[in-house]
């Protein structure tokens, strides 16, 4: 056999076995480790593997873990003990990142092959080429086709041959103080969007308000804000892209900038810059921030609002409770007085904005009384959502240390009253949008046969008969004919073609 | 390892049994009298919250801790030797005092136990400030470094003897002497007080928003 028919076979083999190599990737939690799992796959698709939602197939599994709940946590634990099985028959390799405390970390590093806070994400080839399993990447430089793992950022170049501490049997990062420290890094990596006209931006990364039912601040560490250039830049890039609809993230999007001790705009001055951009730009698309904390929300914030187009008129402001003693307890550093100022600015600037917000019931303490003026604030704030929780202990949260002494029927029968309590409100108003005309994103096909999904800027849920998939991605208006407490349905508006012309 | 957040331990002061104070290289840290910090020591994955003793001024950087039974951080940090290296981030929080307020406004702070450390670092850092401290503790042993504060500013209550200026609780004395709808008055310590006189503070006819709390959770 010649050289050149042998070298043929081995590449043809190399080919088939990258191929092969897949990832499997879990994500638990919030919107921000969605987010942040977009910038993973970017990373492990520059490392050569390809996706699978089959963790059978996969060489490399990860989580994306999450530490707000004990059901979170303990799915990564059950997760791990089937992939450690797996490995006895597989060469493979597991990670984790995300929000992981420091008591689990500990563990995790002797469950998992990789522990790394996200800040370290760049460096994810490294510490995979450095754990001596041979990468798609690596297979390539092999076969003399492509140069050894780099950290992957955007100024890869300057970062060649720069080797990071990894976190492979020694602490890992996300276990000392600040994991937000060097995020600097992580914002560099490209996400690899899984929409082509829904996005999320982070804006900022971490916590400083250490409320005390949530472990987020002990997780992500303190906060950091993204350079405002970055943020409008990719915003920018997602607009001309054709994207839709973007959610700029992050724990407190309100106290955006702070961090930097004047050397960033203010979040109100970010919002700005993004409105200027939307009036200039001749696109139209909608902007959602989340999650704003009350404490930090000023005026300026919702007069902004009001004055660009691009800025999409539904706030989330988590009330999390109506009684000021409980709003103590959970170390929310406002008063009730002060969420009313902000819900009747917003009710007077944006009239007909919708407003979402968080609830917990039966949070440690809580008496009937108590529970009694969350009720009463739903009455008088008539939210459109309300994602309503019953109080469970986070682990590594403050309010851990506390007996969790409201019963479980109690905190059920609490629920139920505030989950009727919204429907009263979000009725009504969905009511009043029938026989309107609305503009509408369509998202996907409903779960109902023939019909297709999508939401107003108020972020409404709206089905409407269609089977015409192109419409996906789209804005196109509807005329609402029904309502229900928590979406409506609508109509395809007949499109005026003489008016077109 | 970064090295920013490492300050070594100039000194350990006993103040009794459980309570003391820890002294450290300030190396620049820079914050607001009222703010508390994530301490711990260098290297390890365990931190607490503590506020800042000492004043803005101060070459040095302080906090006061009171040892507790079971407790992980507490505990370590007690047996710390001078020269040993301590982690801490921050500065955190927003206990503190509205700059243009210093001068001119009337402050009752409120405290139990270790609750007294912000206002240690308030009255230390602004010596113009008008205030009126009132501590709980449970006997006068717990006063702690009371000689720091002007006798006139400073009332201690002590619950279970009759030792301080008050026999009985904050409450009893806020009970007996009601605040003014004219002052600020900042709470720091365990959440049953701080719960129990923000009821009693609206009874008084104090607006709301001249109330802060720092709970010790
Ligand atoms: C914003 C803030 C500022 C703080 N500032 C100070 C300060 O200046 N000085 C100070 O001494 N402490 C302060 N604390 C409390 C401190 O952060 C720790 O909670 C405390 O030192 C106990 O930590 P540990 O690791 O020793 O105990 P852990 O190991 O966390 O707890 C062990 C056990 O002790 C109980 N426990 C925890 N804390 C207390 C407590 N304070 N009293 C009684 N039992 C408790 C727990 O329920 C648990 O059962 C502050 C807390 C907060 C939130
Ligand atoms: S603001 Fe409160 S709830 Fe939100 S991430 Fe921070 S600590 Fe958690």
């Amino acid at each position: 056999m010649g050289l050149r028919h042998a070298k043929t076979i081995a590449t043809r083999r190399i080919h088939k076995r990258l191929k092969l190599m897949k990832y499997h990737i879990i994500s638990l939690g919030c919107q921000m480790n969605q987010s942040d799992t977009e910038r993973v796959k970017t990373v492990l698709h520059s490392m050569g593997y390809s996706p699978t939602d089959d963790e059978h197939e996969a060489s490399i599994l990860g989580v994306i873990a999450c530490s707000v709940r004990q059901k979170a946590i303990d799915k990564v634990y059950s997760r791990i003990a089937k992939w450690n099985r797996l490995k006895n028959r597989k060469n493979l390799i597991t990670f984790v990142s995300g929000c992981i405390l420091p008591s689990d970390g500990e563990k995790f590093l002797k469950l998992f092959d990789l522990v790394f806070p996200m800040s370290e994400l760049p460096d994810l080839p490294q510490m995979v080429s450095q754990y001596g399993i041979v990468t798609p990447s690596s297979l390539q430089f092999f076969s003399g086709e492509i140069v050894k793992p780099q950290p992957v950022t955007k100024d890869s170049g300057a970062q060649a041959g720069i080797l990071q501490p990894v976190s492979i049997k020694g602490m890992p990062a996300s276990l000392k103080l600040n994991p937000g420290v060097d995020i600097d890094r992580f914002w560099h990596v490209d996400p690899t969007y899984s929409s082509d006209f829904e996005a999320f931006i982070p804006i900022q990364n971490g916590c400083d308000k250490f409320c005390s039912f949530c472990a987020v601040p002990y997780t992500r560490g303190r906060e950091v804000s993204r350079p405002s250039a970055e943020i409008i830049g990719e915003l920018k890039q997602l607009v001309e892209n054709g994207c839709k609809s973007i959610t700029l993230l992050g724990q407190n999007v309100n106290s955006y900038g702070l961090d930097k001790k004047g050397q960033e705009v203010s979040f109100t001055e970010l919002l700005r810059l993004v409105g200027q951009y939307g009036d200039a730009s001749g696109h139209e698309f909608w902007v959602y921030f989340t999650s704003p904390h009350p404490r930090d929300m000023t005026d300026d914030v919702i007069e902004v609002i009001a004055q660009y187009r691009c800025l999409a008129k539904q706030i989330h402001l988590p009330v999390q409770s109506g009684d000021d003693h409980v709003l103590l307890r959970m170390n929310r550093k406002h008063s009730m007085e002060k969420y009313r100022h902000i819900m009747h600015t917003i009710r007077t600037l944006l009239p007909d904005a919708t407003v979402f917000t968080d609830i917990i019931v039966g949070f440690t303490g809580e008496t009937d009384e108590q529970f009694e003026n969350t009720r009463k604030a739903m009455e008088v704030f008539k939210y459109n959502m309300a994602y309503i929780a019953q109080y469970s202990v986070r682990p590594g949260a403050a309010s851990s240390r506390w007996e969790d002494d409201v019963p479980a029927d109690v905190k059920k029968a609490r629920y139920h009253i505030l989950s009727q309590e919204l429907l009263k409100h979000s009725l009504p108003f969905n009511r009043q949008l029938v026989g309107k005309t609305v503009r509408v994103l369509v998202r996907g096909n409903d779960r109902k046969q023939g019909y297709l999904s999508a939401h107003t800027e108020g972020r409404i849920v709206v089905r409407f008969a269609a089977d015409d998939n192109s419409l996906i991605g789209q804005f196109i208006d509807l005329r609402i004919t029904s309502a229900t407490p928590l979406s409506v349905e609508g109509e395809m508006v007949a499109v005026d073609v003489e008016k077109l012309i | 390892m970064s090295t920013d957040n490492i300050h070594p331990l100039i000194g350990i002061r006993h103040l009794t049994e459980s309570a003391y104070v820890l002294r450290m290289e300030r190396r620049g840290l820079s914050f607001r009298a009222g703010q508390h910090i994530l301490l711990g020591k260098a290297g390890s994955i365990h931190n607490r919250e503590y506020s800042v003793y000492s004043g803005e001024k101060d070459d040095f950087f302080e906090v006061l801790i009171r040892e507790v039974d079971e407790g992980l951080v507490s505990k370590q940090l007690k047996k710390s030797i001078p020269g040993d290296q301590l982690q801490l981030e921050g500065p955190l929080g927003f206990f503190t005092i509205e700059p243009e307020l210093i001068a001119s406004a009337k402050f009752l702070f409120v405290a139990t136990g270790t609750g007294i450390a912000p206002f240690h670092s308030m009255a230390g850092s602004y010596p113009q400030l008008n205030y009126t401290l009132l501590h709980g503790v449970r006997c006068a042993s717990e006063a702690y470094e009371r000689s720091f504060y002007a006798p006139k500013r400073h009332r201690l209550c002590a619950s279970a003897e009759k030792t301080g200026d008050f026999h009985g609780r904050v409450t009893d004395y806020l009970r007996r002497h009601p605040a003014t709808a004219d002052m600020h008055i900042y709470l720091c310590g365990n959440f049953d007080m701080i719960k129990e006189v923000f009821d009693i503070l609206e009874q008084q006819g104090v607006p709301s928003e001249q109330v802060h709390a720092e709970v010790y959770f």
